[in-house]
């Protein structure tokens, strides 16, 4: 296969271009609802240094989210502000994981938001990207290989981040340790969805758009075993449901109607 | 990012029994225009004010994140919602630098950043009036980044030469990210201004809300408005230049034709510029209002407060688990 | 448990420094709470150096550095003005000397464009 170099090039192959723009939909709506995620914590953190550098990581990766959409938009999808406000969940395709919230309450209003989570969840998901991304960067659109290689220069960080957290945590208190565990435990039952590519992960390979799920999870697997005292006993799951399948939790439907709810008042205007 | 120095509370005010002439050299010093330097012999009423002034200024950019933050999530493109981040991060990073700057100074009493924030809970450490305002729209966002950090700037640049080094490089710090939030504001009330009518409306309506909280921004005119007044000392130290009026006027110089000019109006049918006395004629807002608001009694004062009460309360074990003293276990 | 259970242990101060590009000296930027020197390194980047280019980051706990005290600064950063021998001032006569016999002066702007000399 050779490579692909440019949107109206992929534009030419129906069956290419479907299956690379259902794969720039996981990536983008994967960065997008965890970058959401991120930026309810704003004001909220264990501390405000952590706060601001949290911030950083949440910016950074709506910015990746942001170069996925654009993707989609070359490719005729439409404005990636419609992208990112207008589609409903049916038609998201982010994993079920990514869009569970923070913890109890909203940020407006109690949030009692657990660091725990957060913590296992970014650690787990950096991993991933890391790996995708570096999949990617061999991608035959060269235009994902490209973005991939740009997100992976300032990636390498956030997962250096979280990283410090997962390792400084699980070695410290015996409340500390059990609220890591119930976390990654919850995760076990759930990640499946994000390690996989979705319907049409057959294709993908097939077109060199990225490597097979089962070389991707295997790799991430190896990675997370170098930093998590503990890993999971049973196998992983995705018992919430798939989201590469468009199948979501009212969690999901919080987070779009927050979201766009400024968006909503007036599709039209310029704002 | 904002300060006023009215607000009373327990400042020691005594000068008496300061050593006259350690007392003479550190005067002199300020007014050669040298900075003092955390670990200077300082004057316990110098050391005071500043306790007081930065603490607050610091607090309240804390709290000050929380009202743009509500809509920060909600923000109406991935523009926006980027450059809102970015500034409410900003915010944050500038209640860094300042309670850093303010737990250097409190030393001395053994008091650190877990004070302050129990401070500020137990509502011994105030906050400054514009942060207990409701957000009721995306509007007040950009008003609040607009008018609110205007305001701001003009009573922080008026401290870029503050006698106390720690102090005045933080402003420094500040003051050049202050820029970036200016436009950030004026991008979004910009949009809304040259937007459709319901737009306009929205922008109108939260600049009325605003108006009353932006006068009240720099503090009372004199001492007898409150009943106490800090302006004096902080001018005698050098921390700040000009009184609470004119920053005020100042402020009212620089963005009223700017609001004119948009086709906005301010609620105050008896405001107008004074040639004669090269200065602006306005209704005074409510100043009982104004010491409801700072004591913890504005209309968004407790949600606030409560806010970060939870994220402190809830992420203790955090702090717990990473003490390098071994937590209890 | 003494030292305070509560967690206030968790603030330890660390100075943060940074270099702007190979060429550039390091500089201090400004302190931080964190509660080790790894998590200090992991937050010092965003937070003092959003806008600004970095190749890389130092963070040394305070209680590691001897800083001058407030009456070492007073006492020992004061000079007498009587140091020319020291600096090229003191050697200002050279220029013309060296103009009566047809030379030019080897200041500091020649002497540092002396980058390259001649190949072969």
């Amino acid at each position: 296969m050779t490579n692909i170099e440019s949107a109206d090039q992929a534009k030419q192959d129906s069956s290419y271009r479907e299956v690379l723009t259902e794969l720039l939909y996981q990536l983008a709506d994967d960065d997008f609802i965890v970058s959401f995620r991120g930026s309810e914590w704003l004001g909220l953190a264990p501390h405000i240094e952590e706060d601001v550098s949290f911030s950083s990581i949440t910016q950074n990766t709506m910015g990746h989210a942001v170069l996925y959409y654009q993707l989609l938009e070359e490719l005729g999808e439409g404005e990636a502000d419609v992208l990112a406000h207008e589609r409903p969940p049916e038609k998201r395709r982010n994993a079920i994981y990514l869009e569970k919230q923070n913890g109890d309450g909203s940020y407006l209003d109690e949030p009692y938001y657990d660091w725990a989570l957060t913590v296992i969840r970014q650690y787990l998901y950096e991993t991933f990207k890391k790996v995708k991304l570096e999949a990617l960067t061999k991608s035959s659109y060269v235009p994902l290989a490209d973005a991939a290689q740009k997100v992976l220069m300032e990636q390498t960080y956030h997962l250096a981040h979280w990283k410090t957290w997962v390792r400084q945590l699980q070695d410290s208190t015996e409340e500390a340790k059990t609220r890591l565990q119930s976390r990654l435990k919850e995760a076990w039952g759930e990640f499946l969805d994000v390690l996989e590519l979705g319907p049409k992960a057959n294709d993908m390979e097939k077109h060199q758009l990225i490597v097979a799920e089962s070389v991707l999870q295997k790799k991430w697997l190896e990675e997370i075993k170098e930093t998590l005292a503990v890993i999971p006993a049973e196998p992983l799951q995705k018992n919430k449901g798939s989201g590469r399948n468009t199948e979501h939790t009212q969690d999901l439907t919080q987070a779009l109607v927050t979201l766009s709810e400024v968006y909503d008042q007036d599709k039209n205007a310029v704002w | 990012m904002y300060n006023f120095v009215e607000h009373g509370g327990k400042v020691t005010e005594n000068t008496a029994n300061e050593d006259p002439i350690l007392y003479e050299q550190f005067m002199a010093r300020i007014e050669a225009g040298e900075k003092i330097e955390a670990d200077d012999w300082m004057p316990e009423e110098y050391r005071q004010t500043l306790i007081k002034l930065i603490s607050m200024h610091g607090i309240s950019e804390i709290m000050g994140a929380l009202p743009e933050k509500e809509w920060t999530p909600k923000a109406p493109t991935l523009k926006r919602k980027l450059g809102i981040m970015a500034k409410v991060q900003d915010e944050m990073g500038h209640g860094q630098l300042l309670l850093r700057v303010s737990e250097d100074l409190l030393k001395p009493y053994g008091k650190q950043r877990e004070d302050l924030m129990q401070d500020l809970l137990k509502g011994d450490l105030k906050f400054h009036n514009v942060f207990h305002m409701a957000t009721k729209t995306w509007a007040d966002a950009g008003v609040v980044g607009w008018l609110v950090d205007g305001a701001a700037i003009i009573s922080q640049t008026n401290m870029l030469d503050a006698s106390y080094g720690p102090y005045q490089r933080a402003l420094q710090r500040i003051c050049a990210e202050e820029v970036f939030h200016a436009q950030h504001g004026e991008a979004i009330i910009m949009a809304l201004a040259e937007g459709t009518e319901e737009q306009r409306n929205m922008l109108q309506d939260a600049v009325n809300r605003w108006w009353p909280a932006l006068l009240m921004f720099f503090g009372p005119g004199s001492a007898s408005t409150t009943g106490s007044s800090k302006q004096e000392v902080t001018t005698k130290y050098k921390i700040r230049k000009s009184s609470n009026e004119e920053l005020r006027q100042a402020f009212l110089d620089k963005y009223l034709p700017r609001v004119f000019s948009l086709g906005l109006s301010v609620p105050d049918d008896t405001l107008y510029y004074n040639e004669g006395e090269k200065r602006w004629v306005y209704q005074q807002p409510d100043w009982n209002e104004f010491k409801q608001i700072i004591g913890n009694n504005g209309p968004r004062s407790k949600e606030r407060l409560r806010l970060r009460e939870i994220a402190y309360e809830n992420n203790r074990w955090v702090r717990q688990a990473l003490a390098p003293y071994p937590a209890y276990s | 448990m003494g030292e305070k259970h509560d967690g206030s242990g968790f603030y330890q101060e660390y100075e943060v420094f940074s270099k702007k590009s190979d060429k550039a000296p390091l500089q201090h930027q400004f302190s931080l709470l964190a509660p080790n020197e790894d998590m200090a390194l992991s937050i010092a980047q965003e937070n003092f150096m959003r806008r600004e280019n970095v190749v890389d980051v130092w963070v040394v706990p305070r209680s590691n550095i001897r800083s001058m005290t407030s009456e070492e600064r007073k006492q020992w950063t004061k000079r007498l003005d009587n140091k020319d021998y020291r600096t090229t001032k003191g050697y200002g006569y050279l220029r013309k000397k060296w103009r009566d016999k047809e030379q030019d002066m080897l200041d500091e702007k020649e002497i540092l464009s002396w980058k390259e000399v001649k190949k072969g």
